[in-house]
């Protein structure tokens, strides 16, 4: 073997190499993914209901995105969870408290890629309007999320 | 003769050169510190799981095993929806992670359970507190080997902020094996 062919198979190693760390780098790259303004997004159904409130809570917050029907017209999509209980008789007389307990957690993930782009849980142990109250709290996040704050 | 060692002493350089490269996977994958010994009802499987105690729960990690920074990682579905609370979690603890819903682009997938119970009439009475017992437990596996590399499991007798706070616990605790 020459010293020119031991030195073009060494330079071909460090080539390979070298590519090989570039893409486990690209690989694992930080998303850079920002909920664009206007952005379409549906809103898969949640438990209790809680579609429904953050549907009229993203109206009443004015965020910055498009609600649609339909998941195939959509480029992001809201699945999430929520619990909502009242209060019992224990909490009212011993507590004096009326208000329900609120828990609720969203994520928003982008259709096309599969990923997963924002998420936010809100607790409320004595949640003054409820279930509005919470998705309320999880639109005001999305805006700030979408106006980047 | 004098070839073989020329081409046994490029493949060193080339494996050197690879390691020099990339030292977070070569760490990851050859490190193999010893590990404490738990109870000896735990079975030879166990053996290699460092146990840690916290405030919160218990941290377990397999061989020192480590994650790269933003491995694709599918959350599974958990009872009460408690997935979104991790989710939640990892971003509000800024774990390094990006989460997929599809699993067959994930890397590696999270799984588990939790339970919430709320504080009864009793709790309220003799303790006078009204936040909720949460338990939960999560496990974060490779999808290609399918070997378990962290354990950790939450347990909370007066949660301030529910499941919220049973999800954040995981996360922040599973930031510690992510290589950042």
């Amino acid at each position: 073997m020459s010293r020119k062919q031991t030195l073009a198979i060494l330079l071909t190693l460090i080539v390979m190499a070298l590519a090989s760390a570039w893409a486990k780098d690209a690989k694992n790259a930080p998303p850079s993914e920002k909920i664009p303004s206007g952005a379409k997004v549906f809103i898969a159904p949640i438990t209790d209901g809680f579609d429904t409130f953050l549907k009229d809570a993203i109206g009443k917050k004015k965020v910055p995105v498009e609600v649609v029907a339909s998941r195939d017209k959509a480029d992001y999509e809201i699945t999430g969870t929520s619990e909502s209980q009242k209060a019992g008789a224990a909490k009212k007389i011993i507590f004096g408290n009326w208000h329900s307990r609120e828990e609720a957690s969203i994520t928003l993930s982008n259709i096309k890629s599969g990923e997963v782009v924002w998420a936010y849980s809100v607790h409320e142990e004595a949640s003054t309007h409820g279930q509005r109250s919470s998705a309320e709290a999880c639109a005001k996040h999305l805006k700030e999320a979408i106006e980047g704050k | 003769m004098q070839s073989k060692t020329r081409a046994v002493s490029l493949l060193a350089i080339a494996l050197t050169v690879f390691f020099a490269i990339d030292p977070a996977q070569a760490w990851s994958q050859t490190e193999d510190k010893p590990t404490q010994d738990q109870t000896k009802a735990d079975s030879k499987a166990s053996s290699d799981v460092k146990s840690t105690p916290s405030d919160e729960g218990q941290l377990a990690t397999v061989n020192n095993a480590k994650i790269p920074a933003y491995a694709k990682v599918y959350i599974a579905a958990m009872p009460g929806g408690f997935e979104n609370y991790v989710i939640a979690g990892l971003r509000n603890k800024k774990v390094p992670l990006t989460v997929v819903v599809d699993r067959s682009k994930a890397e590696y997938e999270i799984s588990g359970v939790s339970e919430s119970e709320k504080a009864g009439w009793a709790k309220m009475l003799f303790t006078g507190s009204q936040q909720s017992n949460e338990t939960a437990s999560i496990k974060v596996s490779d999808l290609k080997t399918g070997a378990i590399i962290f354990g950790y499991s939450v347990h909370k007798g007066n949660s301030a902020r529910g499941r919220q706070s049973a999800g954040e616990a995981c996360a922040k605790h599973l930031k510690q094996v992510v290589i950042d």
